[in-house]
Order: structure tokens, then C-alpha cells, then sequence
């Protein structure tokens, strides 16, 4: 009884004895705008209060001394004050908007992504498959993107003025050094790697970072998937071939496996082409992603295997007969790379590239037989000091063998080797200034082995937000690359190639509208000269050459304004001139078209569950060299134009159709000319003028999943 | 020096009985402002518990539930963003004090699903197979809660909705999550009830 007296009175004091202290204050923005809503309360204790209309809070505490009070609003930084309970009244809480890190100030001059969740993201990793004309091809999506010219009968990245060899390509981090498959002269070619096994693209059209060297122009770096979602098996039948995918998950790691085969013959016996082919062109591929997951990093290893061959019989106005021309090729790829922490803010990547490549050309009686092995191996460090300063640097070595035997008949076969070995390191800072500011600063040091020269490159960049949605940003870096094998092949005694850019970038994104702006200044030295109209027979290399490209690249892209319809635009000015290889004296090269524009869209038929994809391309004339007037490259093909529909129709949640025409209109697009090497009897040189090898390209294709779980959709495909 | 124990483990059991007091009252309060619509209130207070209580995943999910059930009434796509990302710290957290617990992963296959609400043209290609395999893996560890059972057939319902399919097969599934609703008990005070309505209305829609 005694002690129930004693309970009780215990329970009563602890109530009452503590002294009550009452807390009270405000909370606005940093304008002193109220804030309803915010949640101010004494951190480890019940004790709190929401904040009212006029943004006013009181609540008592029985805690005493000095406490730590914490303020905290949705999408607004907390705050955290530590005084005395007794001190706590009439507080003033000023309030600091939060930054998402889709909001953050990024360094966007030159970059674009194709990715789920980064700033720059210009296009969603599905946009790659689903953009009408460019048939699954990633390069073929990149090529609607402002920065680049359409070359129809190339399908490699020429980017702001600079030829195809100009732009590197990587997976994750490491050079691919064959990335497209070979095809004839004049038909476009397409990337090796299938789009289902990339989450992301990153595509840099300027100003990259001191981690990539070797390529004047432009980087695209594909990023193979951490972790496949499920388990399945993909089957594909389409009018060209036919294809399967199979992914298997364990615990910590995962497999993805795939391989196809098209060949055109049966297409080619329906729809009449331009090009006169004995042996259509065939194509054998698989490539498999393997992950392993460990407790700090993760390692990838990605290998690629294709096999592709045809022959064809070349139209030439100056061989009647047209020349016969034959291609095998044969492509092994593989890469590892790892990523993971190290501990104290320190991060490593790494990684290393393998890669042969076989190739037989038939040229008439000729015969080349090329065979080169190259690798590429890379080591990153990154230290976090804290979340406003960030330093990288790393080790990078290429290493290239290419053999060549050249059989002509009557001669004796010529064998040679060329030994191309490249080291470099680069450091690179990274500094937060504010919320409004960020700057990277470094250099890249490169060695190149085959004529012993060293090249220091700087680059900077630096971004300011200058309002909640919009930033600036500016871009600077020099470049080196060396030159062409096919030129070292004839002499190795020269230097490394160099380019300059300066970018100038205005990026504007809120929610799902982008839009985007940049001027470029591109200066080109030291470039490539030679005599002789063909490399293999040219003499006098000299790094002479010099040139410029500048111009504005425009975006637009809105998924907000109309329901399931989205849509991009792209225009690009370029103003270009080069005087390199043999050109008697600057001039704008056949692939630096003046303006390229590319609309692309889309359109969800909800009711149908159809997805509709319209894309139109325009590219202003491409020059040529005319003989039967005076001057270098002085005429211009007619604009070219192309309209590319597909249809994607989801028959069931495992099942899709899918059908894509190109150049519906039937645009009779010219690409090129050749002209006779002598006049006729009138003194006129002939012509023949070089199209696409048909006018359009049907496709028609059937996807199926398979998985275990019924749930899983194709909408993953559409 | 006997009596002298017994007030100092009096004063200790008071002590923890007030601890236990506020736990109680906080929770009690929270769901009444919860019920009264007040959602900033609710969600503040139930923050408030978890940061008191520290170690307990409950308000931590109810931060959450309260986050994500409001995310779906909003339509500012940057508030919707702020709800959901609070949401999924706070899931996070819940996660860490109870992981592997069906209840939490339902809320994240929820979450996913607002997210989804934005552009589920595009989005889904990405959180489909996401949702699902969360779905799968707890139906897997607890194929008799009413909620993990009474989702998963509602997010099934829109997936067959989305493709013209027949849903009456679904219908089955909720007739199932109801029986299990009839029998179901949280398993520590305070723990989730929430979910027989709607398959009640939902119910109701496979009878018309």
C-alpha cells in the first residue's frame, strides 16, 4: 500500500515538478515568406509542433539546458539550433531551399546523356530503340541530336565539322576500337552493339573531360546494365533475321547472353536495290554482360564476337564492267572493368579492353588482309574531400598491332606491321562553389610511341545557375589524337593531330521540357597533308594542315504540353573549312553539311496500345568537286530530306509487333557524284550520281518475352 | 537502503511507463490527425516519434504511408517529388530497424508505382519490373498478409486494365485478400491494419 502511496506520487512529480519551457517562433522562406507546415521539434525528444498558416509554432518542453532544435520542411534544408531551452522563444527560422540533384548546377557545355536520372539526359535510355529510322542503332539516335551531320550513305558520327575517326568510342570507359560494322562504300553502317544490354549513353560533342584524349572531336561512352531486372528469354524475328536473349540472375551476380543473324538476301530478292549484290551482305553476332557484385564494387565484363561478309559488284563510271569488291570481317571484343570503394572517400575504376579485328578485302584481283589486335587498359582514382571538392586522376595505355599482307597479282605480296602505343595520365578537380557554381579543372599528359612526342592538353569547364531551372555553362580544351593508322602505315615520322574547342551552353530543363543552346568554336592545327589522290599512294606527309568549325547547335524536347505525345527538334549551324589530306586549299568537306535539322516523335495510342514514331530529317547539300567548272569542292547536292515512320503495337503483355518504313515520301536523295576521269567527245565529264542503295527500307519485326513471371511487359521494348 | 531501491526502480518504471506513455500518445495522436486530413501534422508528428524512438520502424513507415497515400492526391509533379523522396528516406530508415518485412515493401512498391504516375509510358519500362519483383519477393516471405495480396492484385488489375485484358480472374485475388483482411491481427501495437476498404470498393467494381 505503502509503496502504491509512493508510485503514485512519484508518477504526480515527475508530471509537475519538471518546469514547463515554452518554445516559440516562426518559420519563413529566406524572402520571409511564412511556411506552413514545417516540423520544429527538440531532436531525441517527443516534444514539437507543426508550424501554422502564418508559419507560427509554440510547444512546451520539460527538457532543460542547452537542446538542439531542429526545422525541417519539405523539399527546404533543415536546420539545427543549439542554445538553451530557456532562450528558445520568438525565434526567427529563415529557411534555405533544398537542390535536388536533378536541380544542381552540372557541367553541360558539349554533353549529352541518354540516361534515367542525370541532368544533362537529353534522351531516355528507351528513346534509343524506339526512335523511328534509326532501327535500334544508338549512333542512328544520336545522329537527331543537334551537333551532328547526317551522312546517309556513311552512318558513323561526324561531329561539328569533324570526320568519323574523329569520335571515340568507349563501354564503360574503355575504347572499343572497331565499333561499327564494316559495310561496302557508299551504305551505311550501324553500331555492333545491341541497345539491350546499355542503361545509358553519354555522348560529348565538345569540351570533354581529361580523362578522354585521342579523339578531336567527340566521346560516346555506352554504359553496360549493373544489375538485369529479372530472368527471361527474349526471341526476335524480324524480315532481316532473327535473334534470342536470355538473362539469368543469382544472388550476386547476373548473366546476359544474346546472338543474332541477319542477312538481306531475301530481302533483297523482293525490293530492288541500287547495288548490285553476288553475296548479300550477312552478319553472325552474340555479345554477353556478366556482373559480379561485391561488398564494395562491382566487376563487369562485357565481350562482344561478330562475323560479317559480302560481295558486291561496284557501280564505276570509269570501269563499265563495275569493279567486284568482297569483304569478310571478323570482330572479338572484350572488356573487364571494376568500380568500388576503397574507404576514406576514395573510389577506383578500372578496367581493360582487348579487341581483334580480322578483315579480307577483295578489290578486283586485289587483296588485303588486315589484322589488328589492340588494348586498352585504364586506372582511376577518386577522392571525395567533402561534398564541394572532388579530385580524379588516373593512368590510361593503348597499345596497337596491325598487320597487313597486300597481294596484287604479277607483284610480290607485301607484308607490314604497324606498332601504334600510346601512354597517358590526366588529374582533374572538381570544385562546388555555393549552390550556383561548379568548375573542373585539369590535364591530360599523353605519350605517343610511334614518333616519341609528348603533348600536355589542359580543360576546363565551369557552370552558373542562373535561375531555378536555367544554367550557363562554358567549356574549354585542347586535343590530341594521332593520326590515322592508314597514314602512319605510309610514314610514321610525324605528330599528333590538335583541336581546340570553346563551347558556350544555355540549359533550361523543368520537368519533362528541355531546352538547350551552345555556340562552339573548334580550331583545328597540325592536321594530316599529303599528295597523291589515295592515301596508299600519296607521298610528302606533313603536319601542315589546319582548319576551323563554328556554329550553334539548338534542342528543344517537350513530353508536358500534349497527353502520351512527346516530341524533339534539333537544328545545327555549322560553318566549317579544312584545308587537310590533299585538299589544294580550305575548304568545307562533303560531310560537313552547313544545316542539319532532325523532328522526332512520338506518340502513345493508349486505346491501341500503339506507339506511333514519326521522324523527318533535313540536311542542306553536300559539296563536290565538279570538274567541268574550275575550283576545288565548288558545287553542292541538292538538300537531303528523309521521313521515317514506325509502328509499335503491344498484341499482349509478352508480345510485340513492330514495323518502321524509311523515307516514306521517297525523297530521291543524291549523295554524292562521281564524275570520268577524262571528257567525252564534247569535252564534258560525265557523271554518276550516287544514292541511296534503295529508296526505302521496310522492316517488320516480332518480339517475345518469356519469363517466369507473367507480369513482366514489353512496354520495356516499345 | 531497501526503500532506497525500491523508490529509484519506482522512479525508473515511472520513467519508462512516461516513455512508453508518450510512444502511445504520440501514435494515438498522429492517427487522429491523420484521420482529421491534417497530413503535414500527421506526417511531422510521426517524424517526431521516429526520431524520439530512434530504433522502431513503425513511424518511420507511417512518415512514409502518409507521404506516398498523399503523393497520389497531389498534383505539383515538384511536390509530388519532395513527398516521395522524404518518403523513401524514411523507408530507408524503416528498413534498417526491420528488414525483409512485407509491410515495408509494399509501401515501396507503392512509392515506385507514384513515381511511375508521371510518364508511365516511358517510366514503367524502368519500375515495372521493379514493382513486381518486389511484389513477388514478398508474397514470397508472407503469402498470407492481406496487403502484400490486396496490391499485388491492384497493380496487377491496372496492368490488365492497361491491356485491354480480362480482369474478372483478379477478382479472385481480392475475394482472397478480403477473407485474409478478416483475419488479420498486427503483430505489434500500433502495427498496420490499413487496406480492407479498398478491396471492399474494388470488390464492388468486379460485381457490377
Amino acid at each position: 500500500m505503502k509503496l502504491i502511496v509512493l508510485f503514485i506520487f512519484v508518477l504526480v512529480a515527475s508530471q509537475s515538478i519538471a518546469a514547463q519551457t515554452q518554445i516559440s517562433g516562426k518559420v519563413t522562406d529566406q524572402k520571409g515568406n511564412p511556411l506552413s507546415g514545417a516540423n520544429i521539434f527538440l531532436v531525441g525528444s517527443y516534444d514539437g509542433a507543426t508550424s501554422d498558416t502564418v508559419g507560427k509554432f509554440n510547444f512546451t518542453t520539460d527538457l532543460e539546458g542547452t537542446q538542439k532544435l531542429q526545422i525541417s520542411f519539405i523539399s527546404f534544408e533543415d536546420v539545427y539550433l543549439d542554445m538553451d531551452v530557456s532562450v528558445m522563444q520568438n525565434l526567427l527560422v529563415k529557411l534555405k531551399q533544398s537542390i535536388s540533384s536533378l536541380e544542381q548546377v552540372v557541367l553541360s557545355a558539349g554533353s549529352m546523356d541518354a540516361s534515367d536520372n542525370s541532368k544533362a539526359a537529353v534522351l531516355t535510355p528507351m528513346d534509343i530503340v524506339t526512335t523511328a529510322g534509326a532501327l535500334g542503332d544508338a549512333v542512328g539516335a544520336l545522329q537527331t541530336l543537334p551537333g551532328t551531320s547526317s551522312n546517309a550513305n556513311d552512318g558513323r558520327l561526324f561531329v561539328r565539322g569533324g570526320d568519323t575517326s574523329e569520335t571515340q568510342v568507349f563501354i564503360d570507359g574503355t575504347r572499343v576500337f572497331q565499333p561499327f560494322l564494316a559495310t561496302a562504300n557508299n551504305t551505311p553502317t550501324r553500331g555492333r552493339n545491341s541497345p539491350f544490354v546499355f542503361k545509358g549513353v553519354n555522348f560529348s560533342t565538345g569540351g570533354y573531360s581529361a580523362e578522354y584524349g585521342q579523339a578531336l572531336s567527340s566521346i560516346l561512352n555506352l554504359e553496360t546494365v549493373d544489375e538485369p531486372n529479372e530472368e527471361e528469354v527474349n526471341l526476335q524475328l524480324m524480315s532481316v533475321g532473327g535473334g534470342a536473349q536470355f538473362t539469368k540472375i543469382w544472388d550476386k551476380s547476373s548473366l546476359i547472353f544474346n546472338t543474332s543473324y541477319f542477312n538481306l538476301k531475301p530481302y533483297q530478292e523482293i525490293i530492288k536495290q541500287q547495288l548490285n549484290f553476288s553475296k548479300p551482305i550477312q552478319v553472325l553476332s552474340g555479345e554477353t554482360v556478366f556482373t559480379q557484385k561485391f561488398k564494395k564494387g562491382l566487376l563487369k565484363t562485357y565481350a562482344a564476337l561478330s562475323y560479317t561478309d559480302f560481295e558486291l559488284t561496284q557501280e564505276d563510271i570509269n570501269v563499265p564492267q563495275g569493279v567486284l569488291v568482297g569483304l569478310k570481317n571478323r570482330n572479338s571484343y572484350l572488356n573487364t572493368t571494376y568500380k568500388g570503394k576503397l574507404g576514406n572517400s576514395w573510389k577506383v575504376n578500372g578496367g581493360i579492353s582487348l579487341s581483334n579485328d580480322f578483315t579480307d578485302t577483295k578489290q578486283d584481283v586485289n587483296r588485303i588482309k588486315t589484322n589488328d589486335n589492340s588494348l586498352h587498359a585504364k586506372l582511376k582514382l577518386n577522392k571525395k574531400f567533402d561534398n564541394n571538392f572532388q579530385v580524379s586522376y588516373g593512368v590510361e595505355q593503348f597499345v596497337t598491332r596491325i598487320k597487313d599482307k597486300i597481294a596484287v597479282p604479277d607483284q610480290e605480296i607485301q607484308n607490314s606491321t604497324l606498332d601504334n602505343n600510346i601512354s597517358a595520365a590526366f588529374a582533374e578537380g572538381k570544385l562546388r562553389i555555393g549552390s550556383k557554381f561548379v568548375t573542373k579543372f585539369g590535364a591530360r599528359a599523353s605519350h605517343a610511341g610511334i614518333f616519341s612526342k609528348t603533348t600536355l592538353a589542359p580543360r576546363f569547364s565551369l557552370a552558373h545557375k542562373t535561375s531555378e531551372y536555367g544554367q550557363l555553362a562554358f567549356a574549354y580544351g585542347d586535343f590530341y589524337q594521332n593520326p590515322q593508322n592508314a597514314i602512319l602505315k605510309m610514314e610514321e615520322s610525324l605528330s599528333p593531330e590538335r583541336a581546340s574547342h570553346f563551347l558556350l551552353n544555355y540549359l533550361y530543363k523543368k520537368e519533362r521540357q528541355i531546352f538547350r543552346a551552345e555556340l562552339f568554336y573548334k580550331k583545328y592545327t597540325d592536321l594530316i597533308k599529303f599528295n597523291g589522290d589515295q592515301v596508299i599512294t600519296a607521298t610528302d606527309f606533313r603536319n601542315s594542315g589546319n582548319g576551323n568549325a563554328k556554329g550553334l547547335d539548338l534542342f528543344w524536347r517537350d513530353g508536358k504540353s500534349i497527353k502520351n505525345f512527346e516530341y524533339w527538334v534539333s537544328y545545327s549551324y555549322l560553318d566549317t573549312k579544312r584545308n587537310f589530306r590533299n585538299y589544294p586549299e580550305a575548304a568545307a568537306p562533303p560531310f560537313a553539311t552547313s544545316h542539319n535539322f532532325s523532328l522526332v516523335t512520338k506518340y502513345f495510342i493508349s486505346d491501341w496500345r500503339t506507339q506511333v514514331g514519326a521522324t523527318y530529317n533535313f540536311s542542306s547539300g553536300r559539296s563536290f568537286t565538279n570538274p567541268n567548272t574550275t575550283g576545288f569542292l565548288n558545287d553542292k547536292t541538292k538538300s537531303f530530306n528523309d521521313l521515317s515512320i514506325n509502328f509499335a503495337y503491344l498484341i499482349s503483355q509478352q508480345k510485340i509487333l513492330f514495323c518502321s518504313v524509311s523515307n516514306v515520301l521517297g525523297f530521291n536523295n543524291v549523295l554524292d557524284y562521281q564524275y570520268a576521269n577524262s571528257p567525252d567527245a564534247n569535252g564534258i565529264f560525265n557523271r554518276r550520281a550516287i544514292t541511296q542503295p534503295a529508296k526505302r527500307f521496310f522492316f517488320v519485326g516480332f518480339f517475345w518475352t518469356i519469363s517466369e513471371n507473367k507480369q513482366k511487359n514489353q512496354l520495356e521494348n516499345l | 537502503m531497501k526503500k532506497i531501491i525500491s523508490i529509484i526502480s519506482l522512479c525508473l518504471l515511472v520513467l519508462s511507463i512516461k516513455a512508453q506513455g508518450n510512444y502511445e500518445q504520440g501514435m494515438q495522436k498522429a492517427f487522429g490527425f491523420w484521420q482529421e486530413n491534417k497530413i503535414e501534422e500527421a506526417s511531422n508528428l510521426f517524424e517526431r516519434i521516429a526520431n524520439a524512438e530512434k530504433e522502431n520502424w513503425l513511424p518511420y513507415y507511417y512518415v512514409a504511408n502518409v507521404n506516398i497515400t498523399n503523393s497520389f492526391r497531389t498534383k505539383d509533379r515538384k511536390i509530388i517529388n519532395a513527398q516521395l523522396e522524404k518518403a523513401q528516406n524514411n523507408l530507408n530508415s524503416a528498413t534498417t530497424y526491420s528488414a525483409n518485412n512485407p509491410e515495408i515493401m509494399v509501401l515501396q512498391a507503392l512509392l515506385y508505382t507514384a513515381q511511375m504516375m508521371e510518364n508511365p509510358a516511358a517510366l514503367s519500362q524502368k519500375l515495372a519490373p521493379k514493382i513486381v519483383k518486389i511484389y513477388e519477393t514478398a508474397m514470397a516471405i508472407a503469402p498470407e498478409n492481406p496487403r502484400v495480396n490486396a496490391s499485388y492484385a491492384e497493380w496487377k488489375l491496372g496492368a490488365a486494365r492497361f491491356f485491354k485484358e480480362d480482369t474478372t480472374p483478379l477478382c479472385k485475388d481480392f475475394e482472397k485478400s478480403l477473407l485474409l483482411f478478416e483475419k488479420d491481427k498486427p503483430t505489434v501495437p500500433f502495427g498496420p491494419t490499413w487496406g480492407k476498404e479498398r478491396v471492399e470498393m474494388l470488390l464492388k467494381e468486379c460485381n457490377n
